[in-house]
Formats: C-alpha cells, structure tokens, sequence
C-alpha cells in the first residue's frame, strides 16, 4: 500500500471552474490501484508544502490569479525543489497560464513560473463549449468543457499536451496545452481526470513510479466514452 | 410607427403565441415590440413607478412576494413567469399600471435599469451561475456597480453579506445596506472592489479598501434563503411605502408538489453550486430524484457539480435522470454514493413505490418541462 499526498493550490481562488474534483478523482481511482491518497487544501496565506506528490492547479478569475501567483512566488524555493524531485503537476486554464513564462490578468503582463515554455496573450474572442483533444502522452481522446479569453503560444521547448479535435485550446484551433516531464497545462475542464480516467491513473504512475494494472470500474469507463462520443 | 399600434400588433403577436404554440405569452410580444419600437421600454416605463430585482437565485419568487405587497398600493404589473430579459420586461410594461416589479437577468440589468430609470433596485446575491454565458462573477458585479454609479435617484437595496452586492450598493448614491449576521461566500476569496486577498473572520469580512459586511443600515437573524428572501422583499417594499408581509419559507423556496401515478414528488428548482446546496439542505425523504440538464439555461458545463458536497445522501435511495445522468451518476460514484440511473423521468418515478414521497431536485430546464411553475 502506497502513500500519497495530493496538493490543491489554493481552490479558494482556483476554484471558479469545477476543477478541484480533480483532487477527488485521483483519490477515487488511487483506491483501485491500492493507493492511499491524501488530499492537502493549501490557502493563499499557507506555505506551500514540501512533501506533495501531485500539486493541482485549477482555473480562476484575472484577480484571483494574479493573487494565487503572488502567493505561490513567497514559496517559490519550495517549488524548484518538488519539481526537482520530479512531483506531478497539474495546472488547468488560468492555472496553465500561471505556470507558463508570462500571461495577461486584467489588463497587465505579468511574469508566470516559467515551469512550462508557453506565453498567453489575450484574445479577442472568448472560447466555451465542449473539446475533445488527442493525447500527446496517451493514445486516447480526452474530453473536457473550455471557457477561456486567452490564447497560448508554445515556446521552441514545448510539448503540446494534446491535438485538439473539438474546440478551440490553445487558441490556434491545433493545440492544447503544454507538458514537460511531470508538468501538465492544459485548458481542459469538466474537471478532465473525471471525464478521463485514464489520465489520472497516468498521472498516479508518475507519481509513485509504479505501472498500475488496468482497473475495473464500468460507470468511469461508461461516462469517459458517453462523453467521446457526444463530443463533436 | 406610433407606439400604441406597435403595441397593438405585439399584443396580437402574443395571443397566437400563446393560442397556437402555448407559450407563456410572455416573451413574444415584447420582442415584437422592440423591433417596431426600439425605445419602447423607456417610452413605456416614463412616469410609472418601477422596481426591479436581480440576484444569481430567488429572483422569480422574490419579484412575486415583492408584486404583491406593492400591489396594495395601487395597480401593479409583474413578469411572473421569470422572462427576465429585456422582452420580458418589454411585455409587462404594455399593461398599464402605476406600478411595474420586474425580474430582471443579472446580465441585462444595467440595459433595463437604463431605459425604465427605477424607484429601486433589490439586488440579492451573486455566485457562479451560467459560466458559459457570464464567463466570471466579477464581471457580473463590475456591471452592476457601475449601473449604481450612473443611477444616483435609485434606492439599491441589498444583502451585503454578498461582498459582490455590497460592491454593487457601494456604487450607489443612495442606498440600503441589509445584513443577516454574516455568511460565509463561495466565491468571496477575493474583493470585489479591490482585487486583494479578502479577509473572513467567520461570517464576516473586512477588507483594506473598506468593503465590509460590518456597517449595515439594517441587521436580522441568519436565516435560509428564503428567509432572507422574503426579509429583502419586505425592506425594499417599505422603501416604496408598502406594508411588510408574513415571512412564509415555503411560498418563496419555490418548491411544487405534484403526484404522479401514486408518487407524492416534491420538486426543487436547482441551477448552481448555490442554489444546489440550499435544496440538497431541505432534502427531507429517504427517495431523492436528481435530474441534471445541461442546456443553455441550465449552464451547458456541469464541471460545478465538483464543487456541491452530496454527502447528505448518503444511504437513501438515489435516482438520477436528465440529458446529464451520467455527470451527476458519477459524480455521486466517486463520492461513494450509488445511484441508479433512469433514461426518464417516467422510468424514474415508477421506480418509488406508490404511496411514497420523494424530493425532486430538478435543473431549470426539466423543473419547467415537468411542474411548468
């Protein structure tokens, strides 16, 4: 029986678009594979904590992002050093944004983590509905619900974290996201581990560095292809 | 084209609309009217006396029990059946009166405010609702508080335990601040005002910029929201000079009863985190019927079903239907409640046993299909 702990950044900011189930999720599917997973709330006046195995990031409004920023910046020692030791992250929407080089919150540029090598600009058109992406790391669809201004532009060193085939992503109608290594942006929504997972038991496996056997849970794998399907 | 034609002609519109197709009639005349007569809310609403009511939830049942003190005071006119757009407000305003309540959507209310110019504006609260179509709540509120500034002759009336309605009333020249002892918001990490880091002690807040719960003009007991509900009714009904009314929880928790083949089925009208946590809370039967949409009123993302504990279902017997079962089955799966899954409602309810009660919690969509109130 395996341990882990499942940080959630600040949801009390990042938590305007449904995200933090993602946190329940990697809970739930952890269970299966004999993982026992223990989830840590982290406000914006905590420190962040040093023995995380997954951190998630979720999406928000331009005035709590550019606070959950602030406060992740007081930690930012913390942060180099999980990520050196090769901790999951997760970060979705404003939270993709947060941990890319630079992105825009009402109405200034502001510097991001750097974790991943993507810029986001404003964009003229707001993008919300459904989206369906391709994989990069799996080779499966994964589903989700966009609701974001910004567009993402991929630096030389980044890795899309999907195709998309429903939906707009990035912006350009051709991407989704950014990954490197254990590091995860994405724009996808609904929360995505609970429309796809798949992707939590990836990111179980790289947490703990074991290969997990397929699980048997007929409703996950029911409402994962429901969504596929409709999703067009 | 003079006004009372194009009235005529929107009246006409709306009796075939609701003869023929048997709508509410309440949608179609108005926006018959506003393509004859752009202006028509403004010429209408000129030397009457309107109040409008806006919040995320309870607008319906609140501009209700509102109407009705209001009306002892002389003749009154209201969009009872929660057409809330600027047609709506179109189509009650063709009746003539003294006075005029109107619900109004949260979004279109500054329009509305602007051509009706009102006696008084209760705004009740604001959380995430419809984020497909109101994208953020700041934007909802940076809208409403503008709306004050520009409206300096309206009396806002308001729940500030709502940062975002206290935000709003702060922009108002004239204004009447209610509390109900504090409560904590969803949404309320951050100032509305300011954009800084909101700072809670319990059910209050205080922040740096001077946004606070602490300084309101009238306090009551904490109560559910119907309760608080129908206490705001009552304020901004004095306001305009109107006796207050009894506080009946149940008339303004707009819940029906209806029985279907046997089955005694008690329906809720459920659309966001809020207003879900609220009904979860009057659940009272061991039979509970979820039904989940996700069309466009319903909000077309479900990803704030995430966000509602269903923890206080735990061991009763749970059926799910609705065009998203699936969302709210699972949702439920992971939370380690099981559920049983129906293709409709009528395999839903044939599933309780006749004789029995069962609460219904119903997104907006199927709450009007099934109960129409």
């Amino acid at each position: 029986m395996s341990k882990i702990n499942i940080v959630r950044i600040h949801n009390e900011l990042l938590g305007t678009y449904g995200d933090q189930g993602n946190a329940e999720v990697l809970v739930f599917r952890g269970k299966f594979h004999g993982i026992t997973g223990n989830i840590i709330d982290v406000g914006y006046n905590d420190p962040l904590p040093t023995n995380g195995d997954i951190y998630l990031l979720g999406g928000a409004e331009d005035a709590a992002q550019l606070l959950s920023l602030e406060a992740i910046n007081r930690d930012r020692e913390t942060l180099d050093l999980v990520i050196e030791r090769g901790a999951v992250i997760l970060a979705v929407c404003a939270g993709f944004q947060i941990i890319g080089n630079s992105f825009w919150a009402a109405g200034k540029e502001v510097a991001g983590l750097g974790l991943l090598d993507v810029e986001s600009i404003p964009g003229e058109k707001r993008f919300v509905g459904d989206i369906k992406i391709k994989s990069t790391n799996l080779d499966i669809e994964l589903t989700g619900f966009e609701n974001h201004a910004g567009r993402t532009i991929l630096g030389p060193s980044a890795t899309p974290f999907g195709k998309v085939q429903v939906g707009h992503g990035n912006g350009d109608g051709k991407f989704d996201g950014a990954v490197s290594g254990n590091i995860f942006g994405t724009y996808l929504h609904g929360p995505i581990l609970a429309r796809n997972p798949e992707f939590a038991d990836l990111l179980l496996t790289r947490a703990t560095g074991r290969k997990y056997s397929q699980i048997t849970d007929p409703l996950a794998v029911q409402y994962a292809n429901w969504r596929r399907k409709v999703t067009k | 084209m003079r006004l009372a034609i194009s009235i005529f002609i929107a009246k006409c519109a709306g009796f075939l609309s609701k003869t023929i197709l048997r709508k509410s009639g309440e949608t179609i005349p108005g926006r018959v009217l506003l393509k004859l007569q752009p202006d028509a809310i403004s010429k209408l609403a000129r030397d009457r006396k309107v109040i409008l009511v806006s919040a995320t939830n309870g607008k319906t049942s609140t501009t209700r029990a509102l109407a009705k003190l209001i009306s002892k005071l002389g003749p009154t006119v209201s969009n009872s059946s929660g057409s809330n757009l600027n047609w709506g407000a179109a189509t009650t305003l063709m009746s003539k009166s003294e006075f005029v309540v109107l619900e109004v959507d949260e979004l279109h209310l500054a329009k509305v405010a602007r051509d009706t110019k009102p006696e008084l504006i209760l705004l009740l609260n604001l959380t995430r609702d419809q984020l497909h179509r109101m994208h953020e709540v700041k934007r909802v509120a940076d809208r409403w508080h503008k709306l004050a500034q520009d409206l300096p002759e309206t009396l806002f009336v308001g729940d500030i335990d709502d940062p975002f309605v206290a935000y709003a009333l702060n922009g108002a020249n004239k204004s009447i601040k209610v509390s109900f002892g504090g409560r904590r918001h969803e949404d309320g990490a951050v100032c509305p005002s300011c954009g800084k880091y909101l700072n809670w002690t319990k059910n209050n807040y205080k922040c740096s910029c001077g946004l606070t719960n602490k300084n309101p003009d009238q306090e009551y007991a904490p109560a559910s929201a119907a309760i608080r509900n129908a206490n705001l009714a009552n304020v901004a009904g004095d306001a305009i000079g109107a006796k207050p009314g009894p506080i009946n929880e149940s008339e303004l928790e707009r819940s029906v009863v209806r029985n279907f083949g046997g089955v005694e089925a008690k329906f809720r009208l459920t659309k966001n985190p809020a207003s879900w946590r609220e009904a979860l809370a009057g659940v009272k039967q061991s039979q509970v019927l979820l039904i989940l949409n996700a069309r466009q009123v319903d909000g077309i993302d479900t990803s704030w079903l995430w966000d509602v504990s269903f923890q206080s279902l735990a061991g009763k017997e749970i059926v799910v239907t609705g065009d998203r079962a699936l969302d709210m089955a699972y949702r439920l799966h992971v939370e380690g409640i099981n559920a049983k899954v129906a293709k409709d409602f009528s395999t839903a309810i044939t599933t309780f046993d006749r004789g029995t009660e069962v609460d219904v919690l119903a997104a907006y969509t199927a709450f009007f299909e099934l109960v129409g109130a």
